[in-house]
C-alpha cells in the first residue's frame, strides 16, 4: 500500500495535465494535426454533449456505462469472492492445491482473446459469455493472491495458537484470515484492474451496449472524436473504482504495512 | 568433414555478396524501389490470384508486402497512418466513410459488384417470410461492413428499427456459431460463413435486387494512399492491368483459378468456384462505362452509390457529416485504369 502522498506535490500533478491540455489546444488549433488523429477539444465536447443528450446508437450513455459497470461487477465479483475462497484453501491445506494449481496456472497468463470464439459456442451470445469472461479473468488473480497471503502467516504465530489449543476453524479464522487479508485485497485490487482491461474483449463478443462496445464501434469509422470521449469515460471510471477499492483497504486492514 | 567444407564454403559466399553489396552501394540503391504495402482479404476471388501468383512482384520488379486485413475499416486506418498504399478489395461503406472523413484515399478501380454474393440467411424453421417476420428476431451481421448497410437499409426501406429487430455485431465465424446454438434467426453475410448457414438449415431471404434499385448498391473496390498513387502511378497502373490479367485467366480457365484461390484461400476447389461464381466482378473496360467509375469529365454512377451511401452513414450516425456528390466524384480517379487499358 502506497503511503499517502505530501501534499506539495500536488502542483506537479496539476501541471503536467494542464501542460498536455494546452500542448493538445495549440496543436490541433492549429490545424497541424488533423481531427482523425487528434480532435480539438471543441469536437470533444460536442461529441460529449452529443452522446450525452442523444445517447450512442439507439441507446441513452447512461444505459452504456451501466451494462458496463454491471458486467465489471458481476464478472469481478464473482471471480474476485471465488477465487478468494479458492486460494485460502489452496494456501491452507497442499493437497487443494496441487488439485487447482494446474488450471489456475494455465488460466492466468492466457489472452481471453484466444478464447472468445469458444465462449460463444458453449453460452451463447446474451449477457452469459460476457460475464463468464471476465470472471475468468478475475478468478485466477484473485486465488494465487490469497493463496500466497495464506503461506505468509507467520509460523510462529500459527503455532503459537496451536499450542494454547486453538482448532484448526479458530487458528484459520483468527490467525490465517487476518494475515492474509492485505494480500487478499492487494488481489483484488489486481484483478479488478485486469477485469477492467478485458471488459473490451468482453464487449465485443455481439456487442450493441456497452463503454467497450460503443469505442471498439466508433473505432470502425475512425471516429476519433468518440474513441477519445470513450476513452476518457472509461478510463476516469477506471480510477474511480481503484480508489473506492483504496478506500476499503484503508478501512479493512487498517493496520497492513504498519 | 563435408560439413565443416560446404559451411566454410557457404561462410566465404556470403563475405564475398556482403563485400560486393556494401561495395557497390550506388547501383544496389538504384535498382531497390521502395516496397508497395498491400492490405487485401483472404477471399475466394481473383484479387487472391495476384497474389499468390506473384503477378506484381513480376511486373514491377518491386518488393510486395501482402498484409491481410479484417476489414475495410483497418485498412482504412492503415492508410491513414501510412502502412497500407493500397486496399485491394475495401467495402464500398468504408470508403464512402474515408472519403466523407476526408482521409487521403482515392478510388482507382473495382473488384466486383456484390449483388447477391451478400444477403441475407433465415433459419428455415423460423417462418420467416417476410420482412415484418423479423420482428422481434436476432438477426447477425458485422457492423461497419457492407452487409451491415444493407441489412440497415433493409430495415429502413420496411419501416423497420432495430428496436424492433435486434441487430447483433458478429464476425464471420462467430455468426457461424451463433447459428449452430440456434441463438440467431437471421444474419446478413457472404461466403464461406453464408454458404454454412445454408447448409445447416438456412434459406436465403432474396432482399438485393430490390435494395440495388433504391439505392443500396454495394461493391468491393481498390483504393490507394493519395501520397502513393502520386508518387508512384506506374506501380497502381500495373497493379490494375495484373488484376486485370487474373480476371481474365478467371473468365477464360475459371476452373484452374478457382484451384488457385482455392489454396489462397483455404477452401477446396468447388467451395472456390462456388463462391466465385456469386460474384459479378466487373472487367477493366466495364469499370470505365457510365454505369460504375466513368471517364474523365464524366463521372459514373458509382460516385452516387459513394455519396448516398456516406449519406446514410450520417444518418445512422457511424460518421458526421457527407460531402457533396462531387467530393466523391473527385475522390473517384480514373487514369490510372485507363493508363492500364492502354
Amino acid at each position: 500500500m502506497a503511503a499517502p502522498e505530501p501534499p506539495h506535490l500536488w502542483p506537479w500533478r496539476v501541471g503536467t495535465i494542464a501542460v498536455l491540455a494546452v500542448a493538445w489546444v495549440a496543436a490541433t488549433g492549429s490545424g497541424l494535426v488533423p481531427a482523425v488523429f487528434l480532435p480539438s477539444p471543441a469536437d470533444l465536447w460536442d461529441s460529449g454533449v452529443d452522446l450525452v443528450t442523444e445517447g450512442y446508437k439507439d441507446r441513452p450513455l447512461l444505459d452504456h456505462i451501466g451494462f458496463s459497470l454491471l458486467r465489471v461487477f458481476a464478472g469481478f465479483g464473482a471471480g474476485a469472492l471465488l477465487g478468494t475462497a479458492l486460494g485460502l484453501l489452496m494456501g491452507w491445506r497442499g493437497w487443494i492445491d496441487a488439485l487447482f494449481a494446474p488450471f489456475i496456472e494455465f488460466l492466468r497468463p492466457l489472452p481471453q482473446l484466444a478464447y472468445l470464439l469458444l465462449l460463444i459456442i458453449w453460452l451463447g451470445i446474451g449477457e452469459a459469455p460476457k460475464i463468464c469472461l471476465l470472471f475468468l479473468a478475475a478468478l485466477p488473480v484473485a486465488a494465487v493472491a490469497a493463496r500466497d497471503g495464506v503461506r505468509r502467516a507467520d509460523l510462529t504465530r500459527l503455532a503459537a495458537a496451536r499450542t494454547l489449543g486453538a482448532s484448526e476453524w479458530q487458528v484459520f479464522r483468527h490467525v490465517v484470515l487476518p494475515s492474509a487479508l492485505p494480500d487478499i485485497l492487494i488481489g483484488a485490487r489486481l484483478a479488478l484492474g485486469i477485469v477492467y482491461g478485458t471488459l473490451i474483449a468482453a464487449e465485443i463478443i455481439a456487442g450493441s451496449t456497452g463503454l467497450g462496445w460503443m469505442i471498439v464501434d466508433a473505432g470502425r469509422f475512425l471516429r476519433s472524436d468518440r474513441v477519445f470521449v470513450g476513452v476518457l469515460i472509461i478510463g476516469l471510471m477506471g480510477v474511480a473504482l481503484d480508489r473506492l477499492l483504496v478506500l476499503a483497504e484503508h478501512r479493512i486492514v487498517h493496520w497492513a504495512g504498519r | 568433414m563435408t560439413h565443416t567444407i560446404s559451411r566454410r564454403g557457404a561462410l566465404g559466399g556470403a563475405l564475398g555478396l556482403g563485400t560486393l553489396v556494401l561495395g557497390r552501394p550506388h547501383v544496389a540503391r538504384a535498382a531497390v524501389k521502395p516496397p508497395i504495402n498491400i492490405g487485401y482479404f483472404v477471399e475466394t476471388k481473383p484479387t487472391n490470384i495476384v497474389k499468390a501468383q506473384g503477378l506484381l512482384e513480376k511486373a514491377t520488379g518491386q518488393t510486395v508486402t501482402w498484409t491481410e486485413y479484417g476489414s475495410g475499416a483497418e485498412i482504412n486506418a492503415a492508410i491513414v497512418a501510412g502502412g497500407a498504399d493500397i486496399g485491394f478489395g475495401s467495402g464500398s461503406s468504408p470508403v464512402a466513410a474515408a472519403i466523407s472523413q476526408g482521409l487521403p484515399v482515392w478510388l482507382v478501380g473495382l473488384v466486383d459488384n456484390i449483388g447477391p454474393a451478400e444477403e441475407l440467411t433465415v433459419r428455415s424453421s423460423a417462418h420467416i417470410h417476410s420482412v415484418a417476420d423479423l420482428k422481434g428476431r436476432k438477426v447477425a451481421t458485422p457492423f461497419g461492413s457492407t452487409s451491415h448497410f444493407r441489412l440497415l437499409g433493409l430495415l429502413k426501406q420496411n419501416g423497420l428499427t432495430q428496436k424492433d429487430v435486434t441487430v447483433i455485431d458478429l464476425r464471420g465465424d462467430a455468426i457461424v456459431a451463433a447459428w449452430s446454438r440456434g441463438d440467431i434467426d437471421g444474419a446478413y453475410i457472404w461466403a464461406p460463413a453464408k454458404s454454412k448457414l445454408l447448409a445447416d438449415g438456412g434459406s436465403v431471404f432474396k432482399t438485393w435486387d430490390k435494395l440495388d434499385a433504391v439505392g443500396y448498391v454495394i461493391a468491393d473496390t481498390i483504393v490507394a494512399r493519395a501520397g502513393f498513387a502520386e508518387q508512384q502511378p506506374l506501380a497502381v497502373t500495373a497493379l490494375l492491368k495484373v488484376y486485370g490479367q487474373a480476371l481474365d485467366f478467371y473468365r477464360t480457365q475459371p476452373d484452374e483459378a478457382a484451384k488457385v484461390v482455392a489454396k489462397a484461400a483455404g477452401v477446396s476447389p468447388d467451395v472456390a468456384a462456388a463462391d466465385l461464381k456469386e460474384y459479378d466482378f466487373i472487367s477493366l473496360a466495364d469499370q470505365l462505362k457510365p454505369d460504375w467509375l466513368g471517364s474523365q469529365g464524366k463521372p459514373g454512377k458509382f460516385a452516387e452509390v459513394l455519396h448516398h451511401t456516406a449519406e446514410f452513414l450520417v444518418e445512422q450516425k457511424s460518421i458526421k457529416s457527407a460531402g457533396p456528390l462531387a467530393t466523391y466524384q473527385k475522390a473517384i480517379h480514373t487514369e490510372f485504369l485507363r493508363q492500364a487499358l492502354a
